[in-house]
């Protein structure tokens, strides 16, 4: 699937500098990357070593990056705040998938007084940037009590406009012909959401997953405003403790980064074209 | 035996619990929109107009326009105005023709490791932002071992303080910011392009238009619908720009990277001042509001059919 031969025909010296151009580019873009991953290798912890290569190769800054968070909280280490995110990205993603989709259901098919409403009130979630409704938001889950939980950094989420809207757009194009025999033998609109429209929204489900699970692991403004304890921190927020750090102590800090960068980069890896499918389609939101 | 139709024609107390059911089914969603969506718009729009602290006890008192007029007469929100725009400025149209010019080369058939090169310029768009942000303020570290500075060294360049540089510090936000997301308009941008039929290219080509003259009579036209798309997002997103100066400088040296959300941050969640941080809040939904109408009517004014 591409345009080919857009710019096609162009004489070899045009190509040998777009591909230098785009080696210097590529370079330029991973640099930061490859220089954190070697200061984290590297042996000296307090001057940082000066070559994007490592000569020395030491995994000791690791082991102290990973227990580096007791020295705030005594039972806690790396692995807590990656608990954490994995916790609360999967808590807001699969109920949300849910959620969304069963709305996405009915506003697709169901014929109900309100319809349109609803699907505007969908599309006008969509319009209302996070920072609005930030500080009664804060003071809505404080009333709840929720300042300091987990279900504070995940209830809020559960629903989403574009995730309905998406789930909408998906059900209108399967053929009624599917439902209605679903409806002959009697069976719910429970029923047929689950066993024959969810099913059907595989493709969906899938990018979905991934959108949401990039949006909610990266989430970083709110559980900044409601999340003060060391053990519910996540990933993100626990970063910033390791900032302390980058007076001196860069290899750790660096370590710490690789740690908590690598893993995404690895399922980027491995799913490429579901992950930018997940990106684009995410971009729709608008 | 019941047919479809029939099924459709069911009583009216099985089409009230039909109703019903469907109800059931959207519930979840807007119960969750009614409280932590909807609710808080309008108590935004509310509390602008009262003066609030969840650090005192007293209740919201009503200040009218209290709010807004002092929000206008702070010089603070006047400097963060004009460093959100900067921001703007120094990172919009950068990724915007970066990105276009990376998803046209990159977007060739022929050529060779796409994949990888595609992969690397995506790479920063799936680190997450405080990860990116602090290895870039590790990279622009004012001290000699800063890889900024590591670089200007080779050409011979004295250390710059960059991130400790009043003078300097926005712009080493741009470099990051244009860096974090330049994969994510590429991307967009290459969606866009395999939107445009091959024919069109084919019949250009035929008619001995040069390359760079199908790029532009060609390719820049038929992406309008996707160029207005990623400037609108990349605006409105550039105005709420937050995470990149909260951690690489806390809105420093002095206001010289505080942004909007950085004040509205300050206000509404350090200083608890809930009643100015959600003036803030509603003049900034608005402006966007009306950013993104004057957008659609300038690109629909300019609207060319080919």
């Amino acid at each position: 699937m591409s345009t080919k031969g857009i710019i096609k025909g162009r004489r070899a010296t045009t190509s040998v500098l777009m591909y230098a151009v785009l080696i210097l580019g590529g370079i330029v873009m991973f640099a930061p990357m490859l220089w954190t991953l070697s200061t984290s290798l590297s042996r000296d912890s307090v001057i940082i070593s000066h070559r994007l290569i490592p000569t020395d190769i030491t995994f000791e800054n690791y082991v102290n990056a990973w227990s580096f968070p007791q020295s705030f909280s005594r039972n806690t280490n790396l692995g807590t705040f990656f608990l954490n995110s994995i916790f609360v990205s999967a808590m807001i993603t699969a109920p949300a998938l849910i959620i969304d989709s069963l709305a996405g259901y009915v506003l697709a098919r169901r014929d109900i007084p309100g319809r349109n409403l609803l699907f505007y009130m969908a599309l006008a979630t969509m319009m209302i940037p996070f920072y609005v409704i930030a500080v009664p938001l804060f003071l809505v889950v404080r009333k709840l009590r929720w300042l300091d939980t987990y279900q504070g950094m995940i209830v809020p989420f559960l629903a989403s406009g574009f995730g309905i809207f998406m789930f909408r757009q998906f059900f209108q194009t399967i053929p009624k012909e599917l439902e209605d025999a679903a409806l002959v033998d009697g069976c719910s609109a429970w029923r047929i959401y689950w066993s024959i429209m969810l099913p059907l929204s595989k493709p969906v489900l899938g990018t979905m997953t991934v959108f949401k699970i990039m949006w909610s692991w990266n989430q970083f403004f709110w559980p900044l405003l409601i999340i003060n304890k060391i053990e519910l921190k996540t990933l993100s927020l626990a970063l910033t403790m390791f900032r302390g750090l980058n007076v001196t102590m860069w290899g750790v800090l660096c370590a710490g980064l690789t740690l908590a960068t690598i893993p995404i980069v690895i399922v980027y890896l491995l799913i490429q074209d579901t992950f930018e499918k997940g990106i684009v389609m995410g971009a729709l939101k608008g | 035996m019941r047919t479809a139709a029939s099924a459709r024609r069911r009583p009216a107390l099985h089409r009230l619990g039909a109703m019903l059911e469907s109800y059931s089914m959207v519930a979840p969603a807007y119960m969750i929109f009614l409280v932590f969506i909807f609710v808080p718009v309008v108590w935004a729009f509310y509390l602008s107009f009262f003066k609030y602290s969840i650090l005192s006890f007293r209740a919201p008192t009503f200040v009218g326009l209290g709010n807004f007029k002092k929000l206008l007469s702070d010089r603070v929100f006047w400097i963060a105005v004009k460093n959100t725009v900067t921001y703007t400025l120094g990172t919009v149209p950068v990724r915007l023709v970066l990105g276009l010019l990376l998803a046209l080369v990159l977007d060739q058939e022929h050529l060779r490791f796409r994949r990888i090169f595609r992969a690397i310029y995506f790479l920063p768009v799936v680190t997450s932002m405080v990860a990116a942000s602090i290895i870039w303020a590790l990279v622009f570290s004012a001290n000699a071992d800063g890889l900024a500075n590591q670089i200007l060294g080779v050409f011979g360049i004295s250390p710059k303080g960059w991130l400790a540089d009043s003078r300097l510090a926005m712009l080493s936000v741009c470099i990051m910011s244009v860096w974090k997301d330049l994969g994510y308009v590429m991307t967009i941008f290459t969606a866009g392009l395999q939107g445009i039929p091959l024919e069109l290219y084919e019949s250009a080509a035929i008619d001995g238009a040069t390359p760079w003259k199908r790029v532009w009579h060609i390719t820049i036209p038929l992406l309008k619908p996707t160029t207005f798309f990623i400037l609108v997002t990349q605006l409105l997103g550039s105005f709420q720009v937050f995470t990149q100066t909260y951690v690489m400088t806390s809105g420093g040296p002095g206001y010289s990277t505080t942004t909007l959300i950085n004040l509205l941050h300050t206000k509404g969640f350090i200083q608890f001042d809930m009643g100015y941080a959600s003036a803030l809040a509603v003049a900034l939904f608005v402006s966007l509001l009306v950013l993104s109408w004057i957008l659609r009517r300038v690109f629909k004014a300019e609207e060319i059919v080919y």
